[in-house]
């Protein structure tokens, strides 16, 4: 699953790069990824076997899709829980989030507002290309096809949508997109999430004020205490609040600092039923860590929040224990009492 | 959960900020200044950090406790949160940006509207390793710093130039406020409990005092 990204036959200073899976430079004492090691015959197999499942589901080019979730829509669920094939992710994550659709309803859109238009956030895009996955061999060079592309989606969501325009966390929402697809395929997919062309629109999380974010993370917070009244408490107590810790769960839909692998397979789930899961992942993280975070005081309490144990980020652990949360309508359909007080 | 230095144990504990437009490189001051560390690589901060640093003034123990800031504008809805409470701020441009220089007096209001007039404020031009880029006069910075009665240094904090002056400077400068004050009102200052803030008058800063045996 390692590949050398240098090619040993060009002249020049050779600086052997290691990267995992998904690109990312490896560090060389890093922490040893999950998926790191060699997959074994079984799960080679296995994973084969899926592809072909999923494959015989989207149709060619995906066009049995919308049938097949239609006439077996808890069979689709389940198996998109259990994580989209790698090598179908970019076609599927299309298909879930109405991002096709929007696509082909709007030929020439896109390279309008790349060539004709001009957007007033320009230079905060261009501050944050190089800062946005610096350590992924795609997003690394500079002015390459990667940090291109980026500046590309989001110039043109800043054009499109001149009430957002750009907000930083949506670099790390595009650049993710742009892994595994084409910059218009994303341009649109950013689209179909922040208008809402399947779920709850994404924009209040970036439009002035963050009100979706403030929001969130007052529903959160009422989720933690219900769900851990003892957490709940001990966070009270320590005067550790939601926006100190999970504002980039929410902006960045876990794509800001999270091992990759996780990122992808909560993105798996988001897509298709939406903004929930990154409640029940949040909630699932604390559970995990329960029993250790209930005795730290605030300075270890931060630290631990934003530095999960590998073992609480894996995605076979995490995200089962994260579907069997309920989390209660009563607390999602909480909203913010004004004036608003996010730090209280 | 990482690994942790012994650092309890302390006489004064103050909440200090970091503001100033994006990409000015406060995540790197605060990494140089906590953790001795600097990344050409950083991501942009997300909603807010946190780090701390113990240091020694006179014979006493100061703990900072650091929160940098996301530096765009909309982000403000969030931060400005952190503000409160605070004793100091170091509040930074990049001096290769003359914008991010134009941008600090609207950086110091926000601050002035949020917290105590006295908070301790340190004006700090970054990047001064880029001197060939440099747009910002140091005389146009240290006059601001003078009318607004702020501190001032310049840093570098790829070269670790001035970053430890700048935050030593800020802490001492707010346990002298502090130390003075708790002279003058005849407070003994050790016997208020850890955790209460002591409200020093409308105009002055606060400060969180460390008494008795520590918890943790």
């Amino acid at each position: 699953m390692e590949s050398k990204v240098v090619d040993e036959n060009e002249e020049g200073p050779v600086v052997p790069m290691r990267v995992d899976r998904f690109g990312f430079v490896k560090q060389e004492h890093g922490p040893t990824e999950g998926l790191a090691r060699s997959r074994s015959a079984f799960e080679y197999q296995r994973d084969e076997r899926r592809i072909r499942k999923w494959r015989k589901m989207i149709g060619v080019g995906g066009s049995d899709w919308k049938q097949y979730v239609r006439r077996k829509p808890h069979v689709v669920k389940r198996r998109i829980r259990k994580g989209i094939p790698d090598c179908l992710r970019g076609l599927v994550w299309q298909l879930i989030s109405g991002s096709r659709d929007l696509l082909l309803l709007n030929p020439g859109v896109y390279e309008q507002l790349i060539i004709y238009e001009t957007s007033a956030s320009e230079l905060d895009i261009i501050r944050d290309i190089s800062r946005t996955f610096p350590s992924h061999v795609f997003f690394q060079q500079r002015h390459g096809p990667g940090q291109r592309s980026l500046y590309n989606v989001l110039k043109a969501y800043s054009v499109f949508d001149r009430d957002v325009g750009y907000v930083q966390g949506m670099g790390f929402v595009a650049g993710l997109l742009l892994l595994y697809m084409s910059e218009e395929d994303a341009f649109w997919l950013l689209v179909a999430l922040l208008k809402g062309a399947v779920h709850t629109p994404m924009e209040g999380m970036y439009l002035v004020g963050l009100p979706l974010v403030q929001q969130y993370l007052f529903q959160f917070d009422h989720l933690v205490k219900e769900h851990m009244p003892k957490l709940g408490e001990h966070f009270a107590q320590e005067m550790i609040n939601p926006s100190m810790y999970a504002s980039q769960w929410f902006i960045t839909v876990f794509s800001y600092s999270f091992p990759f692998h996780l990122a992808l397979r909560i993105w798996d789930v988001f897509l298709f039923e939406g903004v929930k899961v990154v409640f029940k992942v949040g909630l699932a993280l604390l559970k995990y860590c329960h029993d250790d975070l209930v005795k730290l005081p605030f300075e270890k309490l931060i630290h631990a929040l934003r530095n999960f144990p590998e073992d609480a980020m894996n995605p076979d652990i995490l995200l089962p224990m994260a579907f069997s949360i309920k989390a209660s309508p009563l607390s999602l359909s909480l909203s913010l009492p004004s004036p608003l007080l996010p730090c209280d | 959960m990482g690994a942790y230095r012994a650092d309890e144990d302390y006489d004064y504990l103050f909440k200090v900020v970091l503001i100033g437009d994006s990409g000015v490189g406060k995540s790197n001051l605060l990494s140089r200044f906590t953790k001795n560390e600097f990344s050409q690589e950083s991501k942009s901060t997300i909603g807010v950090e946190f780090a701390t640093r113990t240091i020694h003034v006179d014979d006493k123990i100061i703990k900072a406790q650091i929160w940098d800031t996301a530096g765009q504008e909309r982000y403000r809805a969030i931060t400005s949160a952190y503000y409160r409470g605070a004793v100091g701020a170091l509040l930074v441009y990049d001096i290769t940006r003359h914008v991010t220089f134009e941008n600090v007096a609207r950086w110091l209001k926000e601050l002035r509207d949020h917290i105590d007039q006295n908070i301790v404020v340190m004006l700090v031009g970054n990047k001064v390793d880029l001197r060939h880029l440099r747009a910002v006069p140091t005389g146009e910075s240290s006059g601001f710093a003078e009318r607004e009665n702020t501190f001032f240094m310049e840093t570098s904090a790829l070269e670790a130039l001035n970053v430890e002056n700048a935050f030593t400077e800020v802490l001492t400068q707010i346990y002298r406020v502090v130390s003075r004050k708790a002279l003058d009102i005849g407070d003994d200052p050790t016997s208020v409990p850890r955790g209460q803030t002591i409200n020093i008058g409308k105009d002055d800063v606060s400060a969180v005092k460390k008494g008795g045996c520590c918890s943790g």
